[in-house]
């Protein structure tokens, strides 16, 4: 009797509400590049939280990337394909702003994620926020290297918010330690061959370097490489708990990097472009608390975001 | 045959201008480093010189490749993709095989078979080199992302590593690697016959086919040889970084453009050597070099870039106009 309950539940279900929403629902997603593993992480996470919701996502990816003007067409192209919901991260949070405003004028409902938009109308906002992000895992540095001793900031693309807010947190970090001396603060644009030279200068000019601050994980490698090919030792944090700077926190070469968890603002973001569909209620703004991983807690993060269950709302939310 | 032996006599007359603004062009970066030397105490030490030459290696072995497609009067604008698609698939083989030989060899073949590639387009099928090279570039990308997906390569074999982050009786690898191509570069575009014919394809096509250079087999050559130059440098990067992602080629076209023209080669083709792009290449290692030590403010580093450059290029021009 229970079984037959129960498929009886199945056949309403896929008889009534099924086609009510879930098979033709689209959610068209932007993210700002491809190479970039962290968007890659966002965007598993909307296809898993999709695949457990029932809905289909379509990605949108600059072929070069971080493109204004290629997000922009790309944003026209969805208004005409009209998509149910939209999740989106502008590849630059104020030149994307009149997109946002021809999104909201099509009544798209948009869900901005990662990056604040500087204007135009979103269902809710899902981040986590580059200045304490920065602060925590700077924290964690200066708190290893006893908070004596001479440090290293390699910032990332000049001008950029996300490098901007990230230093701010470095640099508030610094202040709570006033025997920590600020031996250069220099752009390495988030790539990881800058960053190897960009250290190996400064190695010229500095004998003694105790920590190195880099504004994400790919430039944190460049500096540990630069490091090694001189015989120096140096503690170094990033940021982003990419899968390298996993491995990387295993073998005991990087102390630490701050999480920015894409897998996760990928889930929810979606999550809420989906019940906002469904007319239920949806928080107007997420924060994800700051994650610094290091050699106590990294085991989660080595199992691959394929293979990762989208948290809810709820688990977020509560936390 | 008279117009060829008329074309020998001009190039070798044209070759001797260019050592002697070679020169000149060399007493500038004297000059250059003169300046930071006086700024920063530890810009002449040993090691500094050394991390400096390590650092231009890869930025010259880049432009030298494309010194020769330049004087040509073509442009190679897919070197970047194409040092990141090399560098991504010998990352690949050298992580499936544990070969750093087989990795070598795909990064260094896939380099030569993308600018033979680029010969053909430019060639047979009589595409101007800018669009050809542009439309490689676009193609190169979009095969190393999809074939990447976001992933990163990592961790490669300590013998495979010396390359890059070697040393040979205190010099550092890239060094050597960079000495031998600036000998075999300059020696092929001086010194051999098919080095002269690149010379006369580059100031007249037209005079060029007619004296009996095969224009097409030559240019074919020159992409290609820009190509194998790139998939050499994608190794030299893979050596150093220890790693490879699909962006690896992102911003290394411009400056290898920027070292070959710095170094006094001329866009419209025909005039310029090897050598020169050396010194360019050494200018604009030298700048973020200083910049560095001089702890420049971040916001303030393009600003500067841009400035030496320009003022690189007015000391030449004005270097050139006593020359002759």
């Amino acid at each position: 009797m229970k079984y037959l309950a129960i498929s009886v539940t199945a056949v309403l279900t896929a008889l009534f509400s099924g086609p009510a929403f879930a098979d033709d629902e689209t959610i068209a997603v932007f993210t700002k590049n491809q190479t970039n593993p962290y968007f890659q992480a966002v965007r598993v996470g909307t296809e898993t939280a999709a695949k457990a919701l029932g809905v289909k996502v379509i990605q949108y990816v600059p072929t070069k990337p971080d493109s204004i003007p290629e997000q922009l067409s790309q944003v026209e192209d969805v208004i005409v394909k009209k998509p149910n919901a939209i999740v989106f991260i502008p590849v630059d949070y104020k030149a994307l702003v009149p997109a946002v405003e021809k999104i909201n004028a099509a009544g798209i409902p948009v869900t901005n994620i990662t990056d604040r938009s500087a204007g135009g109308n979103f269902v809710a906002f899902v981040g986590a926020d580059d200045y304490s992000i920065g602060l925590s895992v700077a924290r964690r540095l200066l708190k290893a290297i006893g908070g004596k001793g001479n440090v290293i900031i390699l910032e990332g693309v000049k001008g950029s918010l996300t490098s901007t807010n990230r230093v701010r947190g470095f640099n508030d970090a610094m202040k709570e330690n006033p025997d920590v001396k600020l031996l250069a603060s220099q752009p390495a644009n988030f790539q990881r061959l800058n960053a190897l030279q960009v250290m190996e200068n400064l190695m010229q000019s500095f004998p003694s370097i105790d920590g190195v601050l880099a504004a994400n994980d790919p430039m944190a490698v460049g500096a540990i490489e630069a490091l090694e090919g001189a015989n120096r030792k140096a503690l170094v944090i990033g940021i982003n708990g990419s899968k390298e700077a996993v491995e990387l926190i295993k073998s005991g070469k990087l102390l630490a990097s701050g999480d920015f968890n894409g897998f996760i603002q990928g889930c929810i973001g979606t999550e809420i472009a989906v019940r906002n569909l469904h007319k239920q209620p949806t928080p107007k703004e997420v924060m994800l608390k700051p994650i610094v991983i290091d050699k106590t807690n990294f085991t989660p993060y080595e199992m691959p975001v394929e293979q990762r269950a989208c948290p809810t709302l709820e688990q977020i939310v509560s936390n | 045959m008279n117009t060829a032996a008329r074309t020998a006599v001009r190039s070798r007359f044209t070759l001797s201008r260019d050592v002697m603004q070679a020169f000149y062009r060399l007493l500038g970066v004297v000059l250059l480093c003169a300046i930071l030397a006086t700024l920063s105490d530890v810009f002449l030490t040993t090691n500094n010189i050394l991390n400096v030459l390590r650092q231009s290696a890869l930025l010259f072995l880049m432009a030298s490749g494309l010194t020769l497609v330049i004087l040509t009067a073509g442009l190679d604008l897919s070197i970047g993709a194409n040092v990141a698609l090399s560098a991504c698939l010998a990352a690949s083989v050298i992580k499936i095989t544990g070969s750093p030989l087989l990795g070598m060899a795909t990064g260094i073949g896939c380099g030569a078979v993308i600018g033979l590639a680029n010969g053909i387009l430019v060639t047979a099928l009589r595409i101007p080199s800018f669009i050809a090279t542009y439309g490689m570039m676009w193609m190169l990308t979009g095969v190393t992302y999809y074939y990447m997906a976001g992933e990163t390569i990592h961790g490669f074999p300590p013998e495979f590593r010396q390359l890059g982050s070697g040393y040979l009786l205190g010099v550092p690898m890239p060094v050597y690697v960079m000495v031998l191509f600036l000998l075999i570069g300059g020696l092929f575009a001086q010194r051999t016959v098919w080095g002269q014919q690149i010379y006369a394809i580059g100031a007249n096509p037209v005079t060029a086919r007619l004296s009996g250079v095969p224009v097409e087999r030559r240019l074919v050559l020159v992409y290609a040889v820009s190509g194998a130059m790139a998939g050499l440098a994608s190794l030299i990067i893979l050596a150093r970084i220890n790693s490879a992602q699909g962006d690896i080629g992102e911003d290394l076209t411009l400056p290898a453009i920027a070292a070959v023209l710095v170094g006094g080669t001329s866009l419209f083709g025909g005039s310029g050597t090897v050598a020169g792009t050396l010194i360019g290449a050494l200018i604009l290692t030298l700048v973020l070099n200083a910049m560095n030590l001089l702890q420049i403010n971040s916001s303030w580093q393009p600003l500067v870039t841009g400035v030496i450059v320009l003022l690189a290029v007015w000391i030449d021009t004005r270097a050139r106009r006593i020359g002759e």
